[in-house]
């Protein structure tokens, strides 16, 4: 097990993402294998999505 | 909780969010960067819909055209999680050798199905195939590899649906001749990737996993999807807070939408069903009828948005 301190980028994201997981319920990811905080749910955006619907091209 | 909690402890300069709100830990392994797909999981109401669709679809009118379907899901590093299946609708463009999706109703779709989970990524597209090729045609790798790069990881999923009965069992019980192929009766679907760049596609390995399909509930309302697919769209996009709602409790399904109005619980509300489109004003717990005749909702809205700012 590593029991290393967040260095200051890390500890940023953690707090971004728990500030995040507050305001709009945003899961926090957890690494399976050691439970180290691995980041936050990578939201899609409508837009992303639409696009590539409205642009799927004909199959054969 | 292990490192994260200690973590979590250690950030003694941000107590409050901390202590007021636990984090929701989820076990998902997702991470912004990904590999290639090495597996794609399949909800089993997602296979199974994808099968009895397939299935009723041949014994319609236009069965011996092609059909097919767009999937929905998360995008982890290595696999996909195929969550969703949106039908190519009844106004799609199809003959024995080709299908265009309708995908003003699919759009929509995909609002409503990720009003749930914001992470719900397009995966890709199945479709079928008469006769025996089980893989993607020429024709279909021309479009796909232009297409795949706006997808997540730039990889999309691909799934061939035949029923030419080679590998046809007299059971419904689902089966796997290869890694990358599950068949029940006489249909089979083979499942493959294809990313940014790659020069074909490769043989995806598929297993079913336990879940729901999330856009099953969507399908009692599918027609008037489509017949209000643009204007529902263009309102969706205009009102950022327009949220939509499937009512399928009564004799006929029915869509609602929702227009949050800028005092504190008052919404408009509109629901479509097949024959007509009612408007109602949401207001300190009642539920008003309008007395407005308009059957574009979008247009309705914005009558009803103009009376009330002229009542403020």
């Amino acid at each position: 097990m590593d029991f290393r301190p967040l260095n200051d980028t890390e500890r940023r994201q953690l707090i971004t993402a728990l500030r995040g997981n507050a305001d709009t319920g945003s899961a926090l990811l957890m690494d399976r294998r050691d439970t180290s905080f691995l980041g936050i749910a990578e939201e899609v955006t409508d837009e992303e999505v639409i696009n590539a619907i409205k642009s799927v091209p004909c199959h054969y | 909780m292990g490192k994260l909690q200690r973590a979590v402890t250690d950030l003694r300069g941000e107590p409050k969010v901390v202590r007021q709100t636990p984090p929701i830990l989820t076990d998902a392994g997702a991470r912004a960067s990904y590999s290639p797909l090495q597996r794609v999981r399949i909800a089993d109401e997602v296979a199974r819909v994808l099968f009895d669709e397939y299935g009723a679809h041949r014994k319609s009118e236009r069965g011996e055209e092609e059909t097919g379907w767009l999937l929905l899901g998360l995008r982890d590093t290595k696999e996909a999680i195929a969550l969703a299946t949106l039908p190519a609708g009844a106004e799609r463009e199809a003959g024995e050798a080709h299908i265009r999706f309708n995908s003003g109703a699919q759009a929509v779709a995909s609002r409503i199905v990720r009003q749930a989970d914001r992470r719900l990524a397009l995966l890709g597209v199945v479709h079928t195939h008469p006769g025996s090729l089980r893989h993607p045609s020429d024709g279909d790798f021309r479009g796909d590899i232009s297409w795949v790069g706006q997808l997540r990881g730039g990889d999309g999923v691909f799934g061939i649906g035949t029923a030419d009965g080679k590998y046809a069992r007299p059971s419904d019980e689902l089966w796997q001749p290869r890694a990358n192929m599950f068949c029940r009766g006489d249909l089979c679907y083979s499942w493959y990737s294809l990313r940014e760049s790659a020069r074909s596609y490769q043989a995806l390995p598929a297993e079913i996993a336990p879940g729901s399909d999330l856009a099953l509930p969507l399908r009692a309302v599918w027609p008037i999807l489509e017949e209000h697919a643009e204007r529902l769209d263009r309102l969706a996009r205009q009102q950022a807070k327009v949220e939509f709602e499937c009512l399928t409790g009564s004799e006929h399904a029915a869509l609602a939408l929702m227009v949050p109005l800028a005092d504190e619980g008052r919404s408009l509300r509109v629901v479509l069903t097949g024959k007509e489109v009612r408007y109602f004003l949401a207001r300190e717990g009642s539920l008003l009828a309008a007395d407005l005749s308009e059957p574009h909702a979008d247009r309705g809205v914005y009558r009803l948005l103009a009376e009330l700012a002229g009542e403020a």
